[in-house]
């Protein structure tokens, strides 16, 4: 029980007052106004007989109200609240920056590839021109022959 | 009473932090503020109205609310806690009036720790009795109570909440537990006797 400042000007702690404390907040001490809880305990030791008369009333009733358990919530209504609440979609905006930074590595890495191709073929071709003196079919299928092969028919 | 005028006192408000991250739609934050607030809403909610199933629609309509407000709640104004309680309580307020009030005598729905089946049907009777004698209590004598005792608020929690002085507050304490006990234990001993 959180406590708050009671700013009601206190009534002396007498029969009368602790009875109405009892009445109203029950035999457990714990449960009694903060502010008046220790008038209050002294009042019950320096009154034994009249105090004790009262707390056990007020505690036959305590027992009852201490019957009255409720259930706890079902799972089901546990995910359904939670389900019908509001939540930022993390997880998919993050698949989505994933998904187009994964995009623009590939693309890079494409771009990246293309030019060394590029470079190679360009700054390589001298090299494969000649290397094509040694074995002209390169530039041709398999299925290709040379024209003197034909000529004779 | 309006939201704002309840609770001032917020200056150390144990669920500001919470509240905040929710209002932030963290998914985390709402998981945790549920598994912090449901039960006792649940049970606020219960000991109002002695029903299980309208208990769960109050609950799930205040977390509602909570959702709609949690982005502009500005810690410092309200305890929110105590927010949640008004909330919850006028959510009551609505079925009750519906209802007109109407007693409920159906059979409770609680945990089972009865050992035998003797223990069994004692615990039902018991529970049932207590439920029945909470519902024909005056609402806001019963409001009193359950906000007091079973809520666990203080007395100057429960009295600005209710919106009504400490004093007043008591006298509704004082006039739900002889009413109780009236309905509880006298007239039982008065059946015993027969």
């Amino acid at each position: 029980m959180t406590r708050e400042s009671d700013t009601r000007r206190l009534p002396p702690m007498d029969e009368a007052r602790f009875r109405a404390i009892v009445d109203a907040y029950g035999a457990d001490e714990q449960r009694w106004p903060h502010a008046e809880r220790a008038a209050a305990q002294a009042w019950a030791n320096a009154h034994r007989s009249e105090a004790h008369a009262l707390l056990e009333t007020a505690a036959r009733l305590d027992d009852w109200l201490d019957r009255y358990e409720v259930a706890p919530a079902t799972d089901a209504l546990h995910r359904r609240i939670v389900g019908r609440a509001p939540v930022r979609v993390a997880s998919r905006a993050h698949t989505w920056w994933s998904g187009a930074a994964l995009a623009g590595v590939g693309l890079l890495g494409g771009l990246t590839g293309a030019l060394a191709v590029s470079f190679f073929v360009l700054s390589g071709a001298p090299e494969a021109i000649h290397a094509s003196s040694y074995d002209a079919t390169y530039l041709t299928t398999s299925f290709g022959g040379s024209a003197a092969d034909w000529s004779g028919q | 009473m309006s939201d704002r005028e309840i609770g001032r006192d917020a200056g150390c408000d144990p669920d500001a932090e919470l509240v905040e991250r929710v209002g932030r739609r963290d998914p985390a934050a709402v998981r945790a503020l549920v598994e912090r607030k449901l039960p006792r809403l649940l049970r606020l909610a219960m000991r109002m109205l002695g029903d299980r199933m309208e208990a769960e629609d109050v609950a799930q309509e205040a977390f509602e609310r909570i959702w709609t407000h949690a982005p502009g709640w500005k810690a410092g104004q309200a305890k929110f806690d105590t927010w949640l309680h008004r909330v919850a309580l006028n959510l009551c307020y609505d079925r009750l009036r519906a209802h007109r009030e109407t007693p409920v005598d159906e059979a409770p729905d609680l945990p089972d720790n009865a050992a035998t089946p003797a223990e069994h049907m004692e615990q039902r009777s018991r529970a049932m009795q207590i439920r029945a004698a909470l519902a024909a209590l005056p609402a806001r004598q019963r409001e009193a109570l359950v906000l007091n005792y079973y809520q666990e608020l203080s007395n100057v929690e429960a009295a600005a909440l209710m919106g009504i002085s400490v004093d007043a507050l008591e006298s509704l304490l004082s006039r739900a537990r002889r009413n109780l006990r009236t309905l509880l234990i006298e007239r039982g001993e008065g059946k015993e006797e027969r």
